[in-house]
């Protein structure tokens, strides 16, 4: 079989480009990428870095733009919101900003790309596009042409610390597939501090397909953490394409949290573009039923002495694969790297799979750069040891799993994350477990 | 009525036989102990009895203060009163100790009928026990067995016995490991469980455990027998003949 072209169904998805808003740069910028999109197609499985993640269901489904769909309910809008960790709130419906839900008052000006293409023009132009431009694969091409709006954050240069600031993107339900294109630009000055929290959430029983992109620059001396919540709903179809470029000295900490969709992509790539940047990626993915969540990672070391950490850990019960890839390249001035990756994975059930694969590309002599990766069922020796001492056979694996995923969230810096994190993990994995235990 | 009664228990591990036929009453109010050679089945009777499934039983039987021990899960097992302290305990990271023990104190309540234990009441029991055994204070909240000494280890089982509160508690080889203060401590704690209602089997290659754990009992296994039963006496002539002339006499 050769690889797949673009089926006739590919076009459906990009059927317009997005506004342009009266700029020409941005209409040259739109109409370019749709033109790439048309040429390459969603990636087909015989590319190397979409091996494991068959793309081709996607482009099986008629998707449209979303039309108005059921009215959110207050109950569902208060599972996601963080307004009492004291968040700015953004928040976003079927790909549309949504003012009476939003809060976006505080210390940080939180704009739409929209509101940033007036007031911060040149900005805008000069860093949309750049960290993730269209080639980086179809993904990011449609949604450079087609997104039509997301978050613009600009943080001028030391302001200290900057609080906490959600992003949330949620799906209604509909009754037909509907795709968004969602798009967030951040720019962090330098020594400048700030929690960001990206929260993807759905509820269609139709498949909603999530084709975002963030972008992020992270300014001199800069503290910023990152924290991604993907809680699609189960029949959604999630990619991601997220890019940070780190300089001198900044410290970044990233966290994708999976416990939703039904194939989901994340491509998390980072340049330590300037000596002494730091980056620290984790993620946990929770995953049941035929859920596939594909992590795949990229940290382009380009100077010396940045120090990278990867912990990557999965729980997978029922028929669930998971991917995690993570890719180092150390580049030939990146001279005393100290990059450390690990991947560790629970099977719940026999017919769960993992994959995961450490992808080292050194061109420098001086580095330290280490993997390693665990693939397994719960520890016998464990279970064995709790139920020696009288807790039941379920709730020591109960017990055993919320250690696991908890030794990730406890990195956390911010402490409210924290400790949202380990209630809405505590209950996933309740949830993980009732589904082991019917199947 | 004795309080365990094992009878020709014999037990394999991947097809090979371990245990080939043991026979052992032990009556509330008595310690034994299991001496024998290294591989003679001391860790595997304990762990049979404790329930753990590596091992299959294929014959003879155990009844525990009345019931069917192996037809019980490990976690039945423990809440009928049995303990076990292991001779390698696993660590276990991301579960703290006090979490896991009220997890434990409070399965095994909820067996008997009783409610959970309130925050502060578990709180004041534990860290009486921590005193008796002499424990920093730190240990509750670090994660089980993680990070700890071969010595330290071995005094978390004794602690764990102690708050758990068994009617017949195995101790596999606690001594080994221990330096000579927390020997005496970890019998110490041992002997304050000692009661008429309550037996202590006690795993060790070592007389000196049974100078501070003074054993009612003395048996020498061997290739998954015993092969001699005795006093405590036994103990003291083993320390200084070794196991040969009984291997022979096994064999
Ligand atoms: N899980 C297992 N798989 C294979 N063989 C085992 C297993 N457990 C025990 N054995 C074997 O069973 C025999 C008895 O082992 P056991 O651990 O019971 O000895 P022990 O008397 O406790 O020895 P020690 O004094 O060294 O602790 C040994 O030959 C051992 O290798
Ligand atoms: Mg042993």
């Amino acid at each position: 079989m050769t690889a797949t072209t673009i089926s006739p169904d590919n076009t459906a998805i990009l059927s317009a480009l997005g506004p342009s808003y009266g700029l020409p740069w941005l209409q040259q910028r739109r109409s370019d990428a749709m033109e790439l999109f048309e040429r390459i197609g969603l990636p087909p499985v015989t590319h190397e870095d979409w091996r494991l993640t068959n793309t081709a269901q996607i482009a099986k489904i008629n998707f449209s733009a979303p039309g108005t769909g059921t009215p959110l309910t207050p109950e569902q809008l208060a599972g996601l919101c963080l307004k009492k960790l004291g968040a700015q709130q953004m928040v976003f419906v079927d790909g549309k900003f949504s003012p009476e839900l939003s809060s976006p008052g505080g210390k940080v000006e939180i704009l739409t790309i929209r509101q940033g293409m007036e007031k911060h023009a040149d900005r805008v132009q000069r860093f949309l596009g750049r960290e993730m431009p269209g080639q980086s694969n179809g993904f990011s091409a449609m949604n450079l042409a087609a997104f039509e709006d997301g978050a613009f954050i600009y943080l001028p240069p030391d302001q200290g610390d900057m609080g906490l600031v959600h992003l949330l993107w949620i799906n209604a339900s509909h009754d037909q597939p509907v795709v968004v294109h969602p798009r967030n630009l951040v720019i962090v000055g330098s020594n400048n501090q700030i929690t960001l929290v990206q929260t993807y959430a759905g509820f269609s029983s139709h498949p909603a397909f999530c084709n975002a992109v963030t972008e992020m620059v992270v300014g001199k001396g800069a503290k910023v953490e990152l924290i991604k919540l993907q809680r699609e709903s189960d029949t959604a179809f999630h990619i991601a394409n997220e890019a940070i470029h780190v300089h001198e000295h900044a410290d970044v900490q990233s966290l994708c949290v999976n416990t939703g969709g039904h194939l989901v992509r994340n491509n998390m790539t980072v340049h330590l573009a300037e000596p002494f940047a730091q980056a620290t990626l984790n993620g946990l993915t929770l995953a049941a039923g035929d859920q596939h969540i594909d992590n795949h990672t990229m940290l382009d070391h380009a100077r010396e002495n940045c120090p990278s950490h990867e912990l990557y850990k999965h729980l997978l019960g029922g028929r669930a694969g998971a991917v995690f890839r993570g890719k180092i390249l150390v580049r030939p001035d990146a001279q005393k790297t100290d990059s450390k990756q690990t991947s560790k994975t629970i099977l719940l059930s026999d017919a769960a799979v993992m994959n995961s694969q450490p992808q080292l590309e050194i061109y420098a002599d001086d580095v330290k750069c280490t993997h390693g990766s665990t693939t397994g069922p719960l520890d016998d020796e464990q279970l064995f040891y709790l139920r020696s001492r009288g807790v039941a056979a379920a709730d020591a694996g109960a017990l055993l799993t919320y250690a696991f995923a908890r030794d990730v969230l406890l990195r956390i810096w911010h402490t409210g994350m924290r400790e949202y994190l380990e209630e809405f993990v505590a209950a996933e994995l309740h949830r993980l477990h009732l589904d082991q235990a019917e199947s | 009525m004795a309080l365990v009664e094992i009878k020709n228990l014999e037990a394999a591990v991947g097809g090979k036989p371990i245990l080939k036929g043991i026979d052992l009453t032990i009556n509330p109010g008595e310690v034994h102990a299991i001496m024998g050679p290294n591989g003679s089945g001391k860790s595997t009777l304990s762990s049979v009895l404790a329930g753990r499934e590596t091992y299959t039983v294929t014959g003879g039987s155990v009844l525990f203060d009345g019931k069917d021990l192996l037809d019980l899960s490990p976690e039945e097992r423990a809440c009928e009163g049995l303990f076990m302290a292991f001779q390698y305990p696993v660590e276990i990271p991301g579960v703290t100790t006090s979490y896991f023990l009220k997890a434990a104190v409070n399965a095994i309540r909820k067996h008997h009928g009783q409610d959970e234990l309130d925050a502060m009441d578990f709180l004041k029991m534990v860290k009486e026990k921590m005193a008796l055994l002499e424990m920093d204070k730190t240990f509750l909240n670090r994660s089980v067995n993680e990070g700890f000494s071969g010595g330290e280890k071995k005094r978390n089982e004794i602690f764990q016995m102690a708050v758990l509160n068994p009617k017949f508690a195995i101790l596999d080889e606690t001594d080994s490991g221990l330096d000579i203060d927390a020997l005496k401590i970890v019998a110490n704690g041992v002997n304050a469980l000692r009661s008429p209602e309550r037996a202590i089997l006690v795993v060790t290659h070592y007389q000196r455990l049974l100078d501070y754990i003074v054993p009612d009992f003395v048996h020498v296994l061997c290739d998954g027998r015993i092969v001699k039963s005795g006093g405590k006496e036994l103990a003291l002539e083993l320390e200084k003949r070794g196991y040969a002339w009984l291997e022979t006499a096994a064999a």
